[in-house]
Order: structure tokens, then C-alpha cells, then sequence
């Protein structure tokens, strides 16, 4: 959509809160992805990262705040949520492919069934993405029979199928050998060029440096800083974040 | 001496499992040992033993009893030895099993001549075969109307249950604990005898597939529970990140992955159901059992009745040998 102004605001996230029985796990997050762009979420493990991630096409419902999506209201009881997820693409860390199907069926599951798109069409549209991640010649293998970062790069076609808005990566490459991880950075990195709008949990510096513009430091359920990469891994002011940031490199 | 890496892991791992031996072992599994012990074993049972016929006197029973313990503990030499080749044990089984039938043959005092007369008097039968198939087709059907309802019964309990509602939950766990606690004569009694006054009356062809459909849906339902229960959370979340409603995500994800872990347990709950039919004679149905019984008064002979257990034998045995068949090919698919 390119005769739209880029930098358009295509989430917007108002003092979300999540707990879960006793434990308060978001305490009040608020924060804006323009289009195209790319956010990076860090923080210790427990800082709620993945379940703001999860928040934002309510995988976990919150229990109070606003979520907007291109001017949405996706929290309210009156909309349609199958089809709010249509367009937004999420890639877990588990890969969670369909074991039961091949990789091109599990592809054209989503834009038969939600879309209602032709099957050969959705045939088409699964190779060219099967194409896009290296994986063409894989389509009528089963999951089982890949290898993890080629799981994974399946399970990315598979949410890019579905034409989305916006992509979720769940710390897509922490259950990944080291080997692997790179094949999948290279796919994200391939639709970050493209302008698509992506949040991703993860702690990929290399990643985050290259692809990112900019990242959300998170921790204790708090947005406890943000900034450019360059910003946050280089010039951190918050203590929490400085303390992380020696850890991990 | 040089040693494979192979003859070096079964060593290792034998001598992991094995438990050392005391001294008096290593006589005891002396080829010789067993060999002699063999053939007094059989000059015992050539001349020592007592006169056929049930034995009278003490010194007699204590003669056989001393005999099949000494037969029990050479075989368990054999049988209970890991190290014996598979061709020796089953050799030393069936000659145990022979041997045990042989004493039970000569010693139990019974008229065998008498007792087949009794029991496999075919020629009495003769003329009535075709109450008995004609049962057997009564059995059929009503055992292949409550597969077919009580799998849809055991599906919708299962997938209703997968929605989480405790309200829901409460009273289908109580169907299935009321239901599975209810030994089947009773219920089929029950709603033949009993529901009649409340102004429900089922024939009794009707009450015997109530019974057994509703019954045996319990248990399909706990069969398809652990199904889904075995399906990891990750897939559904997959299936409705991407857009799926819940009954898609239940028809395209779930039910695919649950119904091979389902079908070996499902298989055989289906199979302990046929037999169940047998009931059905409480309430008068016309089926195989009844019909056995009909024909066991009307000749007075038992010989109806074994006609009965063998026709359910021929029928029941290749279903469980499917049943096992079909749990092998499921473990093959996953």
C-alpha cells in the first residue's frame, strides 16, 4: 500500500495489563509500530515479552488497556477475531507445524479455509513462498523429515500465506541449533527489506543491529527503555538494561 | 583376544541387567545337570506315580504333588533363564503345558467319555443351527448399531469437552462416571424393567442398543479425551493464529491428530461392547446368548451353549487380532 503515507501508525498499545491469577505479568505498557517498521522486544526471561507478543493478536486476552490495530479496537467484544488474525502472521518458537500434513499443505491450509481462495491458487501462492524461503523442493515433505531451521522457515510461509499486515516472530530461533539459526535471520531479514511491519522477541543482536529500528527493553512487566539498536546496545541508560546487556554479550 | 565394539555393548548391557550369581547357580545351569534331572523327571513319571484315577490316599496326593513341583521347578530353570535360546523355552512351555493336561487328564477323576457326550452332542444340534445364526445375526446388528452410536456419542462428549467450560465439564463428567460406574446388566435392566413407569418403554432390541450405546459412550468419550489431551498446545494456537475458527481448528487440526491415538483404544472398547450383547438375554433379546439358552432348555443338553462361546470365538477373535493389527499401524503412522 504505497500510496498511503509511510509512517502511518499500525499498532498502537495503551497501558496494557496482564495477569495471571496472582501474578502481574504486564504492568502498564504502552507503545506505537508505525508501518514497515521493524521492533525488536528484549528482556530477561519473566520480563513478559512473549505475552505482550501474544497480547497483540490475543492469544492471551488482557485484562485491561487498549490495543489498535490500523485504528482498531481489537479488545473490544464486537469484532471478529478469526479474521483480525487473517492479518496478523505469528511464528512460535516451537515451529508448531501441522504434523499430520506436507509442508505445502500446511501452507495452503489457512488461505483455503479462511481466505476461501481457490485451491490452485493457494497452490501457486504456497510454492512461490515455499521459493521465497529455500524450501520449494521440500513441499511435499513432512515435518518431521526437516530439519529445524527449515521447520521454521515453513512455518514463516505459512504465516506469510495468509497476506498479513503485520508479523509476530515468538523468539523464532531459540529452539534452534546454532547452525540454523542463520538460514532463518536471513528469511527475517529478507522481509524486513520488503516493508513488512514485524515485532519479534528475540535476543539476536547481530539480528537486531542489522534489521531492527528499534528495540523495546522489557522488564519486570514494565517498558523500562526503548530506543535505536545502536541507542539501546551501545549507550543503555537504565540499569536493568545495562546489567542484561553485559550478560548476553 | 580382540573385541568388537558389538560384543563389547552387549556386554556392557547384560552385565547391567544380570544380578551375579550365587555358586550353586552355575551347577544347577550345567548342561549335565539338566539333562540327568530330565531323565529321572521321566523314569518318575513312568513308574512312581499313582494309578489313574482321582487319588485316595495321602500317600498318593503327596506322590503327584511332589511330582508337578519337581516338574515346575526343572521348567523354571529353563523358562526363567534369559540366556536360553527362544526354540528351547517354547519347547520346554508346550511340553510343560502337555505334561500339566496329561496329569489333569489322568488324575482329576473325571468321565471324559460321559462329559463329550454332554458337551459336544452335535448330532442333537442338528436342525437347530439356524436359531443359533439366526442370533448370531441379532447380535451383529445390535452390536454394529451401538459402535456406530456410541462412537458419535464418545466424539461429541470428547470434543465438548475440549471447550473448557466447567459448567459443561461438571455434567459431562458426571455421564461418564454415572455411566462407566453402571455394570451394563444393570442398566439394560434398569431401563427395560424400570423406565417403563416413568412412561419410557423400549423393546428390548431398542433397550439393549440404549444400554450399550450409552453406556460404551462413555467410555469412547474418555478414549477420545486422551486424544485430544495428547495433541500439544502449540497446534492449536498455530491453527487460530492463522485465522481458523474453533470447529475448523477441531475438524482440520485436532480430530486428524487425535483419531490414530483414538482408534487402538476406541478398538477395544468396541470389541469388549460385542461382547456385552450377551446381556441383551437379561432383557429378552433374541440374540445368540438367548437363542443358546432357548435351545439348551428345549434339548436338555449343554451342548448349545459351548455352540454359543465357539461361535463367539470365531467371531470376536479376529477383531481383537484387528484391533491389535490396527494399534500397530497407528504406532507405524506417528
Amino acid at each position: 500500500m504505497s500510496d498511503q503515507t509511510s509512517p502511518e501508525i499500525m499498532i498502537e498499545v495503551v497501558d496494557l495489563h496482564k495477569r495471571f491469577k496472582d501474578l502481574h505479568v504486564l504492568k502498564g505498557i504502552s507503545t506505537t509500530v508505525k508501518r514497515s517498521e521493524v521492533v525488536a522486544v528484549m528482556g530477561p526471561s519473566g520480563s513478559g515479552k512473549s505475552t505482550f507478543l501474544r497480547c497483540l493478536n490475543r492469544l492471551e486476552e488482557p485484562n485491561s488497556g487498549h490495543i489498535y490495530i490500523e485504528g482498531v479496537d481489537i479488545l473490544s467484544p464486537y469484532i471478529d477475531i478469526n479474521k483480525l488474525r487473517t492479518e496478523m502472521g505469528m511464528v512460535f518458537q516451537s515451529f508448531n507445524l501441522f504434523p499430520h500434513m506436507t509442508c505445502i499443505q500446511n501452507v495452503m491450509l489457512a488461505p483455503m479455509h479462511v481466505r476461501k481462495i481457490s485451491r490452485d491458487e493457494a497452490y501457486e501462492r504456497g510454492i512461490k513462498l515455499l521459493e521465497k524461503v529455500g524450501l520449494a523442493h521440500k513441499a511435499d515433505a513432512y515435518p518431521e523429515q526437516l530439519s529445524g531451521g527449515q521447520q521454521q522457515r515453513v512455518a514463516i510461509a505459512r504465516a506469510l500465506a495468509m497476506q498479513p499486515q503485520i508479523m509476530f516472530f515468538d523468539e523464532p530461533t531459540s529452539a534452534l541449533d546454532p547452525e540454523m539459526i542463520g538460514e532463518v535471520l536471513d528469511v527475517m531479514s529478507t522481509l524486513a527489506r520488503e516493508g513488512m511491519t514485524m515485532v519479534v522477541v528475540s535476543h539476536e543482536m547481530g539480528f537486531i543491529r542489522k534489521a531492527a529500528d528499534r528495540v523495546l527493553f522489557l522488564a519486570d512487566g514494565l517498558l523500562v527503555e526503548e530506543g535505536s539498536p545502536e541507542e539501546i546496545f551501545n549507550n543503555p541508560q537504565h540499569a536493568r538494561t545495562k546489567d542484561f546487556l553485559s550478560k548476553i554479550l | 583376544m580382540p573385541m568388537t565394539t558389538a560384543t563389547t555393548a552387549k556386554a556392557n548391557t547384560s552385565a547391567k541387567f544380570m544380578r551375579s550369581h550365587p555358586a550353586w547357580m552355575h551347577w544347577v545351569r550345567h548342561p549335565y545337570f539338566l539333562r540327568g534331572t530330565l531323565v529321572a523327571l521321566i523314569l518318575y513319571a513312568l513308574f512312581l506315580l499313582p494309578a489313574p484315577g482321582a487319588p485316595a490316599a495321602l500317600a498318593d496326593k503327596l506322590n503327584l504333588g511332589v511330582f508337578t513341583v519337581l516338574v515346575l521347578a526343572w521348567s523354571a530353570l529353563i523358562l526363567a533363564d534369559g540366556d536360553r535360546p527362544d526354540w528351547l523355552q517354547s519347547i520346554v512351555a508346550f511340553g510343560l503345558v502337555g505334561v500339566m493336561g496329561w496329569l489333569f487328564y489322568r488324575y482329576s477323576g473325571a468321565h471324559w467319555d460321559k462329559l463329550a457326550a454332554a458337551f459336544f452332542d452335535w448330532g442333537r444340534l442338528s436342525g437347530s443351527w439356524w436359531l443359533l445364526l439366526d442370533g448370531l445375526k441379532v447380535t451383529l446388528l445390535i452390536g454394529l448399531i451401538s459402535t456406530f452410536l456410541s462412537v458419535l456419542i464418545g466424539a461429541a462428549v470428547g470434543i465438548l469437552r475440549t471447550l473448557g467450560s466447567p459448567t459443561l465439564n461438571l455434567f459431562l463428567t458426571a455421564y461418564i462416571d454415572i455411566f462407566r460406574s453402571i455394570p451394563m446388566a444393570v442398566l439394560m435392566v434398569v431401563i427395560f424393567f424400570a423406565l417403563p413407569y416413568m412412561g419410557i418403554s423400549f423393546g428390548s432390541i431398542a433397550t439393549t442398543v440404549v444400554a450399550l450405546s450409552i453406556g460404551y459412550g462413555a467410555y469412547a468419550s474418555e478414549s477420545f479425551r486422551a486424544g485430544f489431551e495428547a495433541i500439544h498446545y502449540g497446534q492449536i494456537e498455530a491453527a487460530r493464529a492463522l485465522g481458523l475458527s474453533r470447529w475448523q481448528c477441531m475438524r482440520m487440526i485436532m480430530l486428524p491428530q487425535a483419531i490414530p491415538v483414538v482408534i487402538p483404544s476406541l478398538t477395544g472398547i468396541l470389541v469388549s461392547m460385542l461382547k456385552d450383547t450377551a446381556v441383551a438375554s437379561l432383557v429378552a433379546s433374541p440374540e445368540l446368548l438367548k437363542r443358546a439358552r432357548e435351545l439348551y432348555t428345549s434339548k436338555a443338553s449343554p451342548t448349545p451353549l459351548v455352540a454359543s462361546a465357539l461361535i463367539y470365538l470365531v467371531v470376536i477373535i479376529p477383531l481383537t487380532r484387528l484391533a491389535n493389527l490396527l494399534e500397530h499401524r497407528m504406532k507405524k503412522v506417528r
